[in-house]
């Protein structure tokens, strides 16, 4: 899911994401700026199931993954 | 006794009404353990930007996110203030310039935890809490986005 800026960039704001087993947050970014190298230029964080989640972490293939711009709340 | 305290509905649409923030008060007066309330509002500011002045912002959220960060905001608060009660509002959709787009209500016996508790909460909602602001410009469609400093 897009949220924000990010959606303009993408042109939407749902996506399925196809991939191996073995994905990771850090495949995830690679991947993902490789199909929209405009995000390159972009900060953003990705969670995923609802919790901002670190290079690292396994994506499990249910899993929701949300791509989150700078957050502006109050 | 550990007290349970639910998730509560924290968006509202459009702005935050002056007479929405008097009810709550006045809701409170039954309460008479509090003796000290604070409270925060941010307000929408008409800032100069490159391409002209900000009108309103249209804010958006990952909602289900939103509203799981808030609660544990919430807990986290209770944990470390001594609260009576916390509230917390936030706009979504379009909010013009000088309307009220955060509520932060909290109540303590104390004044120290009060005063404490409401800065702590609102810090953490703009560090923590996945909403994205649009800033509106001029009348003509221009838009910015907004970031947290």
């Amino acid at each position: 899911m897009y949220y924000g800026m990010l959606a303009e960039i993408t042109g939407h704001a749902n996506e399925l994401w196809n991939s191996d087993e073995n994905l990771t947050v850090g495949k995830f970014r690679s991947q993902i700026l490789e199909k929209y190298p405009a995000l390159r230029e972009k900060k953003f964080k990705v969670a995923v199931n609802q919790k901002i989640a670190e290079d690292f972490a396994p994506i499990d293939p249910s899993a929701e993954i949300a791509l989150l711009p700078p957050f502006a709340g109050g | 006794m550990e007290k349970i305290h639910k998730p509560k509905k924290v968006f509202v649409q459009g702005p935050i009404s002056p007479e929405f923030v008097s009810k709550s008060i006045a809701s409170h007066q039954s309460k008479t353990a509090i003796g000290a309330h604070a409270i925060f509002l941010g307000q929408i500011r008409a800032d100069q930007k490159e391409s002209g002045v900000v009108t309103a912002i249209e804010y958006s959220a990952y909602e289900e996110m939103a509203e799981h960060a808030f609660h544990e905001i919430r807990e986290k608060a209770f944990a470390r203030f001594e609260l009576t009660c916390m509230h917390i509002y936030h706009s979504l959709g379009t909010v013009p310039v000088g309307e009220i787009s955060l509520f932060v209500f909290v109540s303590s016996p104390h004044r120290r935890a009060a005063f404490e508790a409401s800065e702590f909460v609102v810090e953490e909602i703009k560090a923590n809490v996945p909403v994205f602001g649009k800033e509106l410009i001029g009348e003509n469609g221009a838009y910015v986005w907004k970031e947290n400093s």
